[in-house]
C-alpha cells in the first residue's frame, strides 16, 4: 500500500509501505521536518500499530531533507520498536543525515531535570511564606529607614558632599513636571466636592458652608493626601524603576566598589528633593481645590467671589495649615524612601523591575493612609491640650 | 563544508548602505553566504559589524541595498514576508537575551509552541534533544539568571536552534566569556554546523575562535566605510596586503601608527 503526497511542495513528502512476509518496508521521500511532523508521524504509527512485525526497515535513500527533529521522531520509533521487540532498522543514511542522528543522545532525552519544575505550594504553605514575607520586608523597611537617616545625618553634617545638581533634577522631575496634574486634579476635586455638597445642603439652605467644607477638606485632607497619591504615583515608581534597572545592571555595586554609600548617593538627593516639593506641590493642590469650588459657589450656589472667598479664609487656621505641610512632607518622606528601597530590592531581571516598581506604589499608598490615620488621632490631642485650643 | 560541492547560495547581501542622518556607517557592501558554511564578519568597534547583522535580521533597515533570501528582498518584505524569513533563522544575542521570567524550558519552547503544530510531548522532546545538544541537559527547570554567562549563551543557541533554522545568527560570540568557555562554544560551533549542515554568520573578534571557526572572514573597517577583506582566516592573516588587515590578523597596530593611536586617544 502507498500513500502518496505531494512532493512538490515547501514541505511535500511521501511515505510508501511495502509488507513482505514478516517484514515491513518504510520508504521516504521528500523532505521531513519540524513542519510535516505531526502528519507523516501519525502516518507511520498508524501502519506499524495493530500488528505484531518482526522486522521493520525505514528507508532514507530519497530523503531530501531532514532536520533534527524529525530524525528525534524516527529515533524515538526506534526505541518505540524495540519495546515491541520489533527489530528497526533505518537504512540508507546518507551523510548528512548520519550528521543529524549523532547529535541526537538517546540518554539525553531521559534524564531527569537537575530541578525539579517549579510547582505551586500548598495554602498553608503559601500563608506562611506570605507572612513570613510580610515580616521581612517589615525589618527591610525599617533598616533602610535606618541606613538612610544615618546618610542623612552624614549629608547634614557633610553638606558639600550633597550631589545639589542631583536634587534639583529630582525637584524638577517631581515638582515642576507634576505640578499640571496636581493643578487639574485639585480643581476637580474642589469643584466635585463644592458640587456635591450643594445638593445637599441646598435642603436646609446652608450653602454658605460650602466654602467652609471645601476649603476645611482640601487644607486638612485631601490636599496633602491627593498630592501624596500622585506623587507615588509618578515619582514613587520612577525611583524605584530606577535604581532597580541599576541595580540589573550592576551600577549600584559599581559605586559601592569604587567607595560610594548607595543610599547617599541615590536615595539622599531623591528624598531631599521630595520633602523639598510635596509641601509645595499641596499648596498648590489646595488653592487650586478652593478655586474649583469657588467656580460652583459664583456660578450655582449664588455666592459671590468676596463672601465665598471670606468664608474660605476664615474656616482656615494656621494650626491646619502648618501641620497639613510637615504632614505631606512625612508623605514625601516616605513615598521616596519606599521608592528607593523597592529599588535596592531589585535583584537580576525585567520581571524584578516591575515586580517592585508596582509594590513601590502600593506600599507608599498604605504607609500614606497608615500615616494619614495616626495624625489625625495626634493631631486632635495636640490641639486640645495646647496653646492653639 | 565540502570544499567540492557547488556553493549554493543562501543569503546574497547586495550594495547595502546603511546611514544615520550624515554619519555613514557602510557604503556598498555586497557578499554571498552560502550553504552550510561558517562565515565569520570582523573588524575593530564602529565597523557596523553589529548594524550590518541587525539589517541581515530584519531588525533595521538600510539606506540602501538589499538582502535576498529565496528571491525575497527581506530589507523591503512584508511583515508576512519578514514573519516567514525569521521562522528560517535562528539569532544569539550578544547577553543569550534569554527571556527572564521563563525557565530554560520555556525559553526553548516558545517558538515551538508558537509556530508548529507539535503536541506537548514531541515539544518536550525536542527540547531535551536541544538542550543535549548544547551539553545542557537536564538544566530545563533552572531560571536563566542560575546559569553562568557561557551557558546562558548555549541555552540562547538552544533556542536559537529550537526551530532548526536554515541559518543561524550569532553575535559576538565569545565576548566576555573565559577561554575554556569560549573553546567549549567554538567546538559546539563546529559540531553543529558539521552535524547540522546549518549556515553560520557570526560576529566576533576573537581572533583564536576565528582561526578555528571560520570557513570564510569579512573584515569591514570604519574608515574605509566597508569591506576591505574577505577570505579565509590563515590566508588573510599570511597574505594580505592591507596594512589594516595584517594588523588586525596579527594583533599589532599598524607600523607607525602606534604613537599617533597613542595621542588619538
Amino acid at each position: 500500500m502507498t500513500t502518496p503526497r505531494n512532493i512538490d511542495g515547501q514541505d511535500g513528502y511521501q511515505v510508501s509501505f511495502q509488507k513482505e512476509n514478516e517484514s515491513l518496508l518504510i520508504s521516504l521521500k521528500g523532505e521531513f521536518g519540524l513542519k510535516n511532523l505531526t502528519a507523516f508521524t501519525r502516518e507511520i504509527r498508524q501502519a506499524v500499530s495493530g500488528h505484531a512485525i518482526p522486522t521493520l526497515t525505514i528507508d532514507f535513500s530519497q530523503v531530501k531533507y531532514l532536520d533534527s527533529a524529525a530524525a528525534l521522531a524516527f529515533v524515538q520509533m526506534e526505541q518505540e520498536a524495540a519495546s515491541r521487540k520489533t527489530n528497526c532498522h533505518l537504512a540508507n543514511l546518507s551523510e548528512e543525515a548520519r550528521g543529524i542522528f549523532s547529535v541526537i543522545h538517546p540518554d539525553v532525552l531521559t534524564r531527569r531535570p537537575f530541578k525539579p519544575e517549579h510547582t505551586g505550594e500548598g495554602v498553608v504553605q503559601q500563608i506562611g511564606q506570605a507572612s513570613l514575607s510580610i515580616g521581612r520586608d517589615f525589618v527591610n523597611f525599617i533598616t533602610f529607614i535606618g541606613d538612610l537617616l544615618s546618610a542623612l545625618a552624614y549629608t547634614v553634617t557633610h553638606p558639600a558632599t550633597l550631589r545639589g545638581k542631583d536634587v534639583l533634577f529630582y525637584v524638577q522631575r517631581a515638582g515642576v513636571d507634576g505640578l499640571p496634574i496636581v493643578i487639574l486634579i485639585g480643581a476637580l476635586m474642589g469643584l466635585i466636592m463644592a458640587f456635591m455638597s450643594y445638593l445637599q445642603f441646598k435642603q436646609f439652605g446652608a450653602n454658605i458652608y460650602v466654602p467652609t467644607l471645601v476649603s476645611f477638606a482640601m487644607i486638612k485632607e485631601l490636599g496633602p493626601i491627593m498630592t501624596a497619591i500622585l506623587v507615588a504615583g509618578r515619582s514613587g515608581s520612577a525611583f524605584a524603576a530606577e535604581i532597580g534597572t541599576m541595580q540589573v545592571n550592576e551600577e549600584v555595586d559599581a559605586l559601592e566598589t569604587m567607595g560610594f554609600d548607595p543610599v547617599r548617593f541615590l536615595a539622599v538627593p531623591k528624598v531631599l528633593a521630595a520633602v523639598i516639593v510635596v509641601p509645595i506641590l499641596t499648596v498648590y493642590a489646595d488653592v487650586s481645590g478652593i478655586l474649583g469650588g469657588l467656580i460652583i459657589g459664583v456660578t450655582t450656589l449664588d455666592l459671590t467671589f468676596k463672601t465665598y472667598i471670606s468664608q474660605s479664609i476664615k474656616t482656615i487656621q494656621v494650626f491646619d495649615v502648618v501641620t497639613s505641610l510637615i504632614k505631606a512632607a512625612v508623605f514625601a518622606g516616605l513615598i521616596s524612601a519606599i521608592g528607593c528601597q523597592r529599588g535596592f530590592q531589585v535583584r537580576a531581571g525585567a520581571q524584578d523591575v516591575g515586580k517592585f516598581t508596582t509594590s513601590a506604589v502600593v506600599a507608599a499608598i498604605f504607609l500614606i493612609v497608615l500615616t494619614d490615620s495616626i495624625f489625625a488621632v495626634m493631631l486632635y490631642y495636640v490641639k486640645r491640650y495646647s496653646v492653639f485650643a | 563544508m565540502t570544499e567540492s560541492s557547488e556553493k549554493r547560495t543562501v543569503l546574497s547581501v547586495k550594495n547595502l548602505t546603511q546611514r544615520f542622518d550624515d554619519n555613514i556607517v557602510f557604503e556598498d557592501v555586497s557578499f554571498d553566504v552560502y550553504q552550510g558554511e561558517v562565515l565569520v564578519i570582523v573588524g575593530g568597534s564602529g565597523c557596523g559589524k553589529s548594524t550590518l547583522l541587525k539589517i541581515m535580521i530584519g531588525l533595521q533597515k538600510p539606506y540602501a541595498g538589499q538582502v535576498l533570501y529565496q528571491g525575497t528582498d527581506i530589507t523591503r518584505a512584508s511583515d508576512e514576508a519578514l514573519n516567514e524569513y525569521r521562522k528560517n533563522i535562528g539569532v544569539l544575542f550578544q547577553s543569550g537575551a534569554l527571556f527572564s521570567s521563563m525557565s530554560i524550558k520555556e525559553n526553548i519552547a516558545l517558538p515551538l509552541q508558537e509556530y508548529t503544530d507539535l503536541d506537548a510531548d514531541t515539544i518536550d522532546r525536542v527540547i531535551r534533544m536541544k538542550l543535549g545538544m548544547v551539553n545542557l541537559a537536564g538544566y530545563e527547570n533552572h531560571n536563566p539568571s542560575e546559569l553562568s554567562g557561557g551557558m546562558k549563551k548555549r541555552a540562547g543557541i538552544a533556542r536559537a536552534m529550537a526551530l532548526d533554522p536554515r541559518v543561524l545568527f550569532l553575535d559576538e560570540l565569545s565576548a566576555g566569556l573565559d577561554p575554556i568557555t569560549a573553546v567549549e562554544l567554538d567546538d559546539l560551533i563546529i559540531k553543529t554546523n558539521e552535524a547540522l549542515g546549518t549556515t553560520m554568520v557570526i560576529v566576533t573578534h576573537e581572533l583564536e575562535s576565528i582561526y578555528k571557526i571560520a570557513h570564510r572572514v569579512l573584515m569591514l573597517d570604519k574608515e574605509a566605510r566597508g569591506m576591505i577583506a574577505e577570505g579565509r582566516p590563515l590566508e588573510l592573516k599570511e597574505n594580505a596586503t592591507d596594512p589594516r588587515v595584517r594588523s588586525f590578523f596579527l594583533r599589532q597596530l599598524p607600523e607607525n601608527q602606534d604613537e599617533q593611536r597613542f595621542y588619538a586617544d
